[in-house]
């Protein structure tokens, strides 16, 4: 095989820390998460543009009941969430933590089985939730069975995170493997809880808790998945890919730690602020709504270490396309992380919930904080993973400008939506003491507009999505059609 | 620390990738913040729970009473009279506000159907009258009363009995 530079020693940071590069690790597994990642992004971001059509032309559905709204909107939710997202984590997870441990993963065997399970799962999702198999938790849709699988493979994948760590050649831990470590524990711990479900047939079950207990559980467990699966994993993927981008040293190795651990603490007790005016005692709730008061600071923590990592940096910025997605993943996600705990406060919340905003306020997060610094990190990783630049570099800002924008009409047009809905919900006819708008109907055709731009939104950051994709299959191309065929640009397995 | 203490290396960097870390103060204004949410979080439970006293389950008692007070239920129902011009008037009633839930031809739909043989709060015109006037809140039915005035209820009543099988 020939011998190739390893793409991670960039003249700047040839450290010696890299030395190790060149035939230890295993790379083809990242590349199998990259595939996955752009190919469920695309899937998972089309369902989305195709719902949001829905809300703003129903007939859209073409009276097919797979089609409808209420079977494809959980199917989006665990595409983008399980599949784009996880398989993102999964893909910087891999590449990260071989290199910050200065080892290959533990089993090659687990990181494939790891791989093939989680598609499966998500493929078995998209052959049961349109077709109404669903156990009816928001964000865990999926049957007992598909459950099951769930829980196998993460156990798999944990037993191959820790038995990397077990057999690392490093004695410090970098910050980012402490936030994988959160997320691999802690989703575990969420999903097995919350999916509690006693099996009636192959394809219906019973859950343990009933009632208010059965709520409490789903939202201390709706909370967290978007605590440790959408903030946790992508903090330490912040941590890693962030200074690698820029080449400088992290702001603050002691903010990181205080800002970690409080995170972790203080976000798993925030739950019951989505049961606020519920049946849920009143001391519960407000317990809810003071928890997520107190995750402000640890929350802009990680922004702030992110943002000040970028200290004597900020001229590239204004050239470089993979740090503007980061700079706008890290300010959204501090804009997200206020915006969540305003909407726990009990007076804030008597207006905006069931509303829109809702809807605006979770895609601030998904779209500007997740979608973004996912694809700073495929774009970084691109180069150095497969050993081949970027066919159209100049397309990278174009896609930045077009989510940008996408991101913009999509939360302007819900924040619009939702104060509009939670308002004429509230109108009181001062001479009569009823309800101004007690038609329903007539509330949701106010909406019309505010979901014909949020579909342009969403199109917008779809069709940046579809540019990626494309720019990453040109690219391969174009290095098959130049290059002679010398197989793996990386080194085989040691 | 001092300005000159700022940026100091810490030198984990051969452990961690070539990721260096700076042994950086957190910033001021970030720990001042994360003290007082916390204060202000003991605080919020103190007044609302022990100093206060509130309940949003007393708050509504309250207002629900208030409200009592400010806008006393009708008493008086309407009166159906099944003319020509009221049953006119209690169809242009009926499409503009009934229609999405009842169906256009009263055949219903996310409300029950009103040209059956079942009534399920009754067929008696006044029992109809009643059904609109204070409608059927856990079936998500408003109270028409007050929003359409009796007139216009005694209207649409006399358009559904018309169309439909109820004992006139």
């Amino acid at each position: 095989m020939a011998t190739v530079p390893s793409p991670d020693a960039t003249p700047s940071q040839a450290a010696p820390a890299r030395a190790l590069s060149a035939g230890v690790y295993d790379d083809a597994i990242v590349k199998l998460f990259f595939t996955a990642t752009v190919t469920w992004a695309l899937v998972g971001m089309l369902l989305g543009v195709f719902i949001a059509l829905e809300l703003a032309w129903w007939p859209a559905n073409a009276g097919i009941a797979q089609l409808t709204f209420g079977r494809l909107r959980p199917l989006h939710t665990n595409a983008v969430i399980f599949a784009f997202c996880g398989n993102i984590c999964f893909t910087g997870i891999y590449y990260s933590m071989q290199r910050l441990l200065k080892t290959r993963m533990w089993n090659d065997t687990l990181s494939r089985l790891h791989f093939w399970g989680w598609q499966l799962i998500i493929v078995s999702a998209a052959l049961t939730l349109p077709f109404g198999l669903t156990q009816s938790h928001e964000y865990a849709e999926l049957i007992w069975p598909i459950d099951w699988a769930i829980t196998i493979v993460w156990v798999i994948f944990a037993i191959n995170f820790f038995g990397t760590i077990a057999v690392r050649k490093v004695d410090h831990l970098y910050v980012a493997i402490w936030f994988y470590m959160s997320f691999v524990i802690t989703i575990a711990v969420l999903h097995i809880v919350n999916n509690l479900q006693i099996p009636a047939t192959l394809t219906r079950s019973y859950p343990v808790f009933g009632g208010l207990t059965d709520a409490l559980v789903q939202w201390w467990y709706g909370h967290n998945a978007v605590a440790f699966f959408l903030t946790t994993p992508f903090l330490g993927l912040m941590y890693y890919f962030l200074p690698r981008a820029v080449e400088k040293p992290v702001y603050s190795y002691r903010l990181s730690i205080i800002h970690f651990w409080s995170l972790v603490f203080l976000y798993i007790w925030a739950g019951p602020h989505h049961l606020l005016y519920s049946a849920v005692p009143e001391w519960a709730q407000t317990l809810g709504m003071v928890f997520s008061i107190m995750l402000i600071a640890p929350s802009w923590g990680g922004m702030i270490n992110g943002l000040l990592t970028l200290r004597g940096a900020w001229d590239r910025v204004r050239t470089d396309p993979i740090l503007k997605f980061m700079v706008v993943a890290v300010s959204f996600y501090g804009m997200a992380t206020f915006e969540g705990p305003l909407l726990s406060i009990r007076a804030v919340n008597a207006l905006g919930h069931y509303t829109n905003w809702i809807i605006g306020h979770v895609h601030s997060g998904a779209l500007g904080w997740n979608g973004m610094l996912s694809f700073a990190i495929l774009y970084w990783l691109y180069p150095r993973l497969f050993g081949r630049p970027l066919a159209k570099p100049e397309w990278v800002t174009t896609h930045f400008w077009i989510a940008t924008t996408g991101i913009v009409l999509y939360t302007v047009s819900m924040w619009a939506g939702g104060l509009t809905e939670g308002l004429f919900w509230r109108a009181i006819d001062a001479t009569t003491g009823q309800l101004r708008y007690p038609v329903w109907a007539y509330v949701v055709e106010k909406l019309a507009p505010f979901y014909w731009m949020r579909l342009a939104g969403g199109t917008l950051f779809f069709g940046g999505v579809v540019l990626m994709a494309l720019n990453f299959i040109i690219s391969a191309r174009a290095a098959r059609a130049t290059t002679p065929a010398t197989g793996d640009v990386l080194p085989a397995r040691a | 620390m001092s300005k000159k203490e700022r940026d100091q290396i810490l030198g984990h960097g051969a452990e961690s990738d070539g990721i260096e870390e700076y042994d950086n103060p957190m910033p001021n204004w970030w720990v001042g913040l994360f003290y007082a949410t916390i204060v202000w979080a003991a605080g919020y439970v103190a007044y609302y729970h022990f100093i206060a006293k509130k309940s949003y389950v007393r708050e509504l008692a309250a207002q629900m009473a208030e409200a009592e007070q400010r806008w006393p239920r009708s008493t008086q129902l309407a009166k159906v009279e099944m003319t020509p011009a009221a049953i006119a008037a209690g169809e242009v009633v009926f499409q503009a506000n009934c229609a999405a839930c009842h169906g256009a031809a009263l055949q219903g739909g996310i409300g029950p159907n009103l040209v059956d043989t079942t009534w399920i709060h009754g067929s008696t015109p006044e029992e109809i009258v009643a059904t609109i006037t204070n409608g059927v809140a856990a079936k998500g039915m408003p109270t028409w009363g007050p929003i359409l005035g009796n007139e216009k209820v005694g209207e649409v009543a006399a358009y559904i009995i018309s169309k439909g099988q109820a004992p006139q």
